[in-house]
Formats: structure tokens, sequence, C-alpha cells
């Protein structure tokens, strides 16, 4: 199996690329992630990142997108609150692409 | 992975072909999709589902006996095999031939993969004369091949209604996977859902706690938008009504949208009802992977969701193969449903339900505020070719159609050729909606994109409104590689969640006509 | 001796035929349909399917709504066969019956429909790249077969006259389990060899597509499964074994 390198040490991840023991998640891992994955991270990347990650602690799962959205409306204000946005800055969606650089497993189903 | 067009011939990626026909029939490019495959599942996936994780020593076989024994279970199959006369009426049928010329996606030609072995094992001419039947031996590169290409087809049944025999390529497409997962090759996608189902109740692994959280979110999403409270109930005990639903309603947009409009009409109908963490998935994977235990084990989940919470009756939302596994099937796998409410279908499709309270007029309809929008409908495979709505055959296309003019004004439908009965799959059915096989998705969808990109230069069509998840994730990926935005997919009853006026709600909300 | 050959041919040729597809037959109505997979929209009702079966079997319908020019060529072979083999029953009849004393005419002409039908078709195997890419050498041989035999029919017919009245004793014969004596013209020989060939391929062969038809879930089932429970006898033993 595949793995990422951070730091000298292997974290290892799936064909792809979600990474398989989520303790492993680190900064510097999603940095690593998010540069495979052609996103340059910003305040704002790392705004909805670590909203999913919060989420997930709570309910063991990523939020729907429309949940996701309503919370970065809240705050990063309402222009940036759109499904649109969220695409802009992961632009293989909110849901799959967020949830990779954020350590989380991949949502499944017809989404 | 790499993509496939670069290295192979072929020919119609481009979706606006010479004359732009959506039904053109490209040259055959052999051998063009050869290499795609879609990821195998893991051991724990396929253990999950009690095949074996991995390629076990004597596959061979056991493929074989597998073949003997559906041939036996299942009238289908045996038929199927025995009947094509090679006549060739199906092979410009499958939108996957459409799409990528590759020969072994024509429907015959894809049947012909497992019929070559049947012929082999299994008949007088294959066993003494091969080379004159085309009888083929398996080998590891046909069991390949058979994973291959029995994940390019999308299980949607347009080849069986052109077929004069009625041979349905989903039938022999079924099987393979079946015979597959017995040798321990599955598909990770399909086998890990159904595994997620099995333990948590949906295809997500949307827990309780989350789902119930995503559930009140979205009531007061509803409030602040109309000002009138509706509910949307999990787990009540004593509803009338048991909403199965695509888990995707509580994820995924335009999904999500669709799911306020059922809440909305429920409502308004002033029916108690409710939502079932234990069954909270309204798809069942089981159908694609051909396995009736496993499709049954799915269905058992809604019944056992119905007698605990003591519901009079079952309602399915928006999802295709859903709708035909409940239309088709869930009184066969799960039934008999002596405990409901005789007086009503069972299951009940939403649509059917919205329908009969707008032919009743108990709603109160602002087609205005769907102006922004102009439409057109796709009909979903499963549930044109393999379930109805309503009394008459048919129903299946009049009611969502007489549900979208009812609450929209511009309503346009695409070539007849491409519709109803004869409609060309969405891309992403039978269990290829996963990332790896987009290409073929993309490919795949270009003949419907090539319908609705007429009835935009005809009517100027904004929007295509669609009643199953996968139809609706499959869009929304799409559509922007033929020129659309992402959110040009609707749900039906997103659009009914436009147009109806709540009792109470505050008329001057524009929110609703937002594009 | 050559007539006691074709004698204990075509008895052969007629019990494979008959057993081989009685077989088969048998083992497509003991199949179970685990479920009901009607390609919809579908009849509610039975005699709705009968309906449709008779449109698939007289009409060709769902053939002439996938392609043209296959339901044209198809069609033009099996309703001329069908109405050449109809005339030949005054071969086995006698008095021959005044039905087939009104096809008869009708008959002669309908073989170069089946004919016109047969090179039509497999000139497709040639011509179309699709067609050409599915068809196996037993898909030609069927074709060439028929072909043949519809050839070696006309020709007795319309270039060398066969002694018409001997073949008839010689099958009225077989009926009564006699064996008279056969005409050697070779045309004759060359026909009824390759019919016989034909009975035999005809149950383990794609032939079967005739009797399979009739057994196709997605044509023959009523599309009522909400109104009633269909239930394979497998799965209900599966039932058994725990809810």
């Amino acid at each position: 199996m595949a793995a990422y390198e951070v730091n000298g040490t292997t974290v290892e991840h799936d064909e792809e690329g979600y990474i398989t023991n989520l303790s492993e998640w680190s900064k510097e891992l999603a940095e690593i992630i998010a540069k495979a994955e052609e996103v340059d991270m910003n305040e704002e990347h790392w705004e909805v990142v670590n909203f999913l990650r919060d989420y997930y602690e709570e309910y063991q799962i990523a939020p729907a997108v429309r949940v996701l959205i309503k919370a970065v409306k809240k705050t990063m204000g309402p222009e940036k609150g759109s499904n649109k946005y969220m695409y802009e800055l992961f632009p293989y969606g909110p849901a799959k692409q967020a949830c990779k650089i954020a350590g989380l497993p991949k949502p499944t189903g017809c989404i | 992975m790499a993509p496939l067009d670069d290295a192979k011939p072929t020919t119609v990626t481009d979706v606006r072909g010479p004359d732009g026909h959506p039904l053109d029939i490209p040259r055959l490019a052999c051998g063009a999709m050869a290499d795609l495959q879609s990821f195998p599942a893991h051991v724990k996936h396929n253990e999950r589902l009690g095949y074996p994780g991995e390629l076990i020593d004597d596959w061979k076989e056991v493929a074989i006996a597998k073949i003997g024994e559906l041939a036996d279970k299942n009238r289908a199959f045996q038929v199927y095999l025995d009947a094509c006369v090679k006549c060739g009426a199906c092979t410009d049928k499958c939108h996957y031939f459409l799409g990528t010329g590759d020969p072994k996606n024509m429907p015959v030609a894809r049947q012909d993969l497992l019929r070559s072995v049947y012929r082999r094992y299994y008949t007088f001419a294959g066993k003494h004369f091969p080379w004159l039947v085309g009888a083929r031996d398996l080998t590891r590169e046909v069991l390949d091949d058979w994973y291959n290409y029995y994940h390019q087809c999308s299980q949607c049944r347009r080849c069986s209604v052109f077929c004069p025999y009625g041979i349905d390529t989903a039938e022999i497409s079924m099987a393979a996977r079946e015979i597959l997962d017995t040798v321990g090759k599955g598909q990770k996608y399909c086998n890990e859902i159904i595994g997620k189902v099995l333990d948590t109740g949906n295809n997500l692994g949307l827990q309780e706690k989350a789902l119930r959280a995503t559930l009140e979110s979205l009531e007061e999403d509803i409030e602040e938008d109309t000002g009138v409270s509706v509910r949307i109930p999990l787990d009540e005990k004593g509803a009338d009504i048991l909403l199965i639903a695509p888990s995707a309603d509580f994820f995924a947009e335009p999904h999500i949208e669709g799911l306020i409009g059922y809440a909305k009409v429920f409502h308004q109908a002033g029916v108690s009802w409710t939502v079932s963490s234990y069954a909270s998935e309204a798809a069942n994977f089981g159908l694609f992977i051909g396995s009736y235990e496993n499709m049954r084990e799915v269905s058992l989940r809604i019944r056992k969701a119905a007698q605990d919470l003591g519901v009079k009756r079952i309602v399915f939302g928006e999802c295709g193969h859903a709708w035909r596994v409940g239309y088709s099937f869930l009184n066969t796998l799960a039934g008999p449903f002596d405990f409901l409410d005789q007086n009503f279908p069972i299951p009940q499709h939403i649509l059917e339900f919205t329908h009969g309270m707008l032919e009743r007029g108990e709603l109160n309809i602002d087609k205005s505020r769907n102006d922004h929008i102009r439409l057109t409908f796709h009909d979903s495979c499963n549930v044109a070719r393999g379930s109805r709505m309503g009394d008459m055959p048919g129903g299946q296309f009049e009611i969502p159609r007489a549900v979208l003019r009812a609450v929209c004004n511009n309503y346009f439908d695409m070539d007849r050729d491409t519709i109803m009965e004869s409609t060309v799959c969405c891309g992403g059915g039978g269990g290829l909606l996963t990332d790896e096989l987009l290409d073929l998705r993309t490919k795949g969808a270009s003949p419907r994109m090539k319908a609705m990109q007429q009835v935009t230069e005809d009517h100027g069509v904004t929007h295509l409104a669609a009643i199953c998840a996968i139809c609706k994730t499959q869009f929304a990926k799409v559509m922007p590689k033929f020129g659309y935005d992402m959110d040009s997919i609707l749900s039906v009853h997103q659009l009914v969640s436009n147009a109806i006026i709540l009792d109470g709600q505050e008329t001057n909300n524009t929110s609703a006509a937002e594009d | 001796m050559l007539s006691t050959l074709y004698a204990v041919l075509f008895y052969f040729a007629t019990i494979l035929l008959v057993v081989g597809t009685g077989l088969k037959i048998r083992k497509y109505a003991r199949t179970p349909a685990p479920l009901k997979i009607p390609t919809t929209p579908a009849p509610t009702t039975r005699s709705g399917v009968w309906l449709r079966m008779f449109r698939e079997v007289v009409f060709f319908e769902s053939l002439f709504k996938a392609n043209k020019w296959i339901w044209l060529f198809g069609y033009l072979f099996h309703f001329g066969l069908l109405l050449v083999l109809l005339r030949h029953f005054r071969y086995f009849t006698q008095p021959v019956w005044f039905w087939v004393e009104i096809i008869q005419p009708f008959g002669v002409y309908a073989s170069f429909a089946m004919v016109i039908g047969l090179a039509g078709l497999w000139a497709r195997r040639f011509l179309v790249e699709r067609i050409r890419y599915i068809s196996a050498p037993s898909d030609h041989l069927m074709l060439v077969l028929l072909l043949a035999i519809g050839l070696s029919g006309m020709g007795m017919k319309f270039v060398a006259k066969t002694d018409i009245v001997a073949v008839k004793i010689f099958f009225q014969g077989l009926m009564r389990f006699q064996i008279n004596d056969l005409p050697t013209d070779p045309l004759l020989l060359i026909h009824l060899g390759l019919v016989a060939s034909l009975m035999i391929i005809f149950p383990i062969s794609k032939l079967l597509h005739a009797p399979g038809l009739f057994f196709s879930p997605s044509r023959n089932q009523v599309d009522n499964p909400r109104e009633q429970r269909h239930l394979a006898p497998w799965a209900a033993k599966l039932e058994k074994g725990g809810r």
C-alpha cells in the first residue's frame, strides 16, 4: 500500500489517497495531501478542514455539504457560504477532496 | 490511472459529434476501455458480505460451477444465454458503447464475454466445436475481462427494450458480478457500501446522532426560509408513514433539496411520518452485484423498521434503482406486508403521493417561483424500465412530468428516442458512480448530454430534473464537462419545494426563487 | 440403400429435434424466475402479456423499434420460411388440407422473400462493422445452411424439377414406418440432407431463440409485483431458513 512521507515517517493511504489510520493525521500531512491534490492551502481551506475534523470528532462522519456551507457562512460570511465557493476551494468537491485533506475517510454512497 | 484516450484510438470524446445527434454511432475502437479497472474490494469488504476475501486458488472450477448454479436458479440467465442469435439489434443501444466505441461495450458483446464460457462448459457445440460457436476456456484473461467490462455496464436495461427476445444484459452483468464475488473478486465501491448498510443502515455510514443533527439543521433552514415550522421526524413510533429515502438525500446537493420538498409535501398533507435510523437507506446495492441474499438482507431492514415503528405505510424517496427494488422486488424479498394499510400501494413512491395531492388540489402552488428555470426531465433507467408508478403502464413517465408541469411553467422534453422507455442512462448507474471510473462515466453521459444540448439550443433549457440519487450526483459531476453548471441538475421535489406555498408561509419571501 | 439412409437420417433428426427441444423447453419451464423483471412499461394483466407476446412473435415489435433493416430482412426471412413450411404440408397430408392448398401459390413466392431476407442478413454480417465483430463462424454457417436449403428447394421448383410424387410417397411411407424409394436427384438429396442437419442442430444452437422467447421473463411477466407476491421455490426455502 502506498504512503505519504511526513518528516521522515510514512503514513499509509488507500488507492485513492485517503489515509487508512485516522490518528496519523497532522497539519504537516494535510499540507502534503493538499499538494498532491494541487490545492494551495490558505486560511479558508484550513477553516473548512478544521470544521470537518471537529464535526467528524463529534459525529463520526463528514457533514452534509449543506451543513458545512451553513457553518462556513457563519464564520466566513454569507458571500462565501455557497456550494460554488466550496468548489472553488476544493475543485474536486468539498465532501471528498476536503475530507481527504482533513484525514477523514472517504464518504461513500450515491454522492 | 492513465487517461485512456491518450493511449487508445477512441474517437468520441468530443460530445458535439459530426451531426451531433445524441445517438450517433461511433466507429469501433477495439480495446479502448480494456484497461479501465474499478478498484477491487479489500479483503474486509468481501468477507463482510460472506465472500472470499481475495481470489481463491480454485477460482476457475468455482466460477464454472457457479454459472451452472445460476442457470438452474434463474430462468432469465438460462434463457438469455441460449437465445441470442447475434442479430445485432442491440449493438448501438448502450450509452457506453456510443460514448467509447469499444465493441465490448456493445450489449451482445458484453454478454458474450460470459456466454462464450457458458458455451464451452455447458453446451454440446461449445464442448466439441468451440472454434465454431465462439466458445472460450475460462482463463485469467477472461476473468479480468469480466471484471473490467461487467463494471462498465450500468444495468440500465436499455438493450432489453430493443432485443427481439427481451435479453437483458443487466441480468447477465449481475450474474457475472455474483460469480466474481463468489471467487473473491468483488468491486470495492459496491461491496464496501453494502457492508456499511449492514453495519449502520445506510451507504454513507451515517449514525443516528449525525442523522438527527442533519435533519434538525434542515428543519431550521426550512423555518428560516418560509417562516413555517416543518418537521423531519426521526424514529418516531406510531407515525403513519415511513419514508425510505436514499442516504444521499441527507448529505449531498441537490438531493437534500428534494428531501426538503418531501417534508413540505408531507407537512401540507398533514400526515404523520418519520425517517428511520435503522433503515436510513433506499439504495440497495445488492441489486448491482446480483446477490439475492444481500439484496434481501438490506430489504429486510425496511420491513423491520416498519414493524418496529408501527407505521401503516411505506413511501420511497427519489432513488432510481431503489424504486426498482422497492416496487418490483420488496414484496418478494421482504413481504408479505400484511401488517401495513392495504388501501395504499406498498410501497408508494413519493411522486405518487405528491401527484395525488396535486390532482386533488391539496397543494398551494406558485409556478412562477420556478420561472427562472427552463426545465427538462431525465427518466432514470431503473424507474423507466424496471418499475411503474400509478395504475397504468407508463405511469412512471407521466407522473413525474405531470408533477413538473404542475410546478414549473417552462417544461420541454428531450429527443423521444432518448427518453421514457428509451431513456439513455446518466452514465453513473449500476455501481459505477466511483471516481476511478470518471472517464467512462463522462463518455457514457455523452448521449444524454447531447440530447440536453439539443433542447438547450431549441428551447433554451437551463436545468435538468431527475429522480435518482445516482443520476443527480453523476450529473453534478459531469455536466460541467458539457458546458453546464454543476447546479443545473435538480431534484424533482426541489422544484416542488420551490413552488409550494405552505400554510402560513410569508409569501414575500423570495429566497426560493434564487437560482 | 440411399432411401434407407435418408429414412434413418430423418427418423434420427426428428427424434433429436423433438426430444432435444422438449428437454430444453422443460429446463426453461422448470427453472424459476426469482424476481419480477418485466421490461417496463409492461402489461398489468395476463391477457396483456399474451398480447405483448403476440406482437413480438407476429410483428417482431422490439426488433422494429431497434433497427429497421434487421427487422425488414428478418421479417422477410421468417415469414417467408413460415409460408414455405406450411406449403410443405402438402407432402405429408393426403388428401392435402384445404388451407394448405390456399397457401400453396403464396408459398412459392415466399421462398424468394425467404432467400432475400437471408441474403440481407448475411450481407450485414460482412458489411456492418458492429455485426461483423459479433459474428462467430456458426453465425455465418447457420445463414449459409438456411440459404442453401432455400436455394436447393427453389432449384427443384424452378430449375430441375424432381419427381415430387415419389418424394411424397417416401415421406408418407416414413410416417407409417415404411421405406419407399426416394428419387436420387442431387438437388433433392442436398435439400433433404441440409434440412435434416438443421433439425439436428436446432436444440443445440441459437435456434433455441424460438422457444426461448416464450420463456423470457422480461417479456412474459405481468407487471403486478405490488399486488401479488412473487416467490421462487428456492427463495421460499431460504426464508424458512430463518428471517
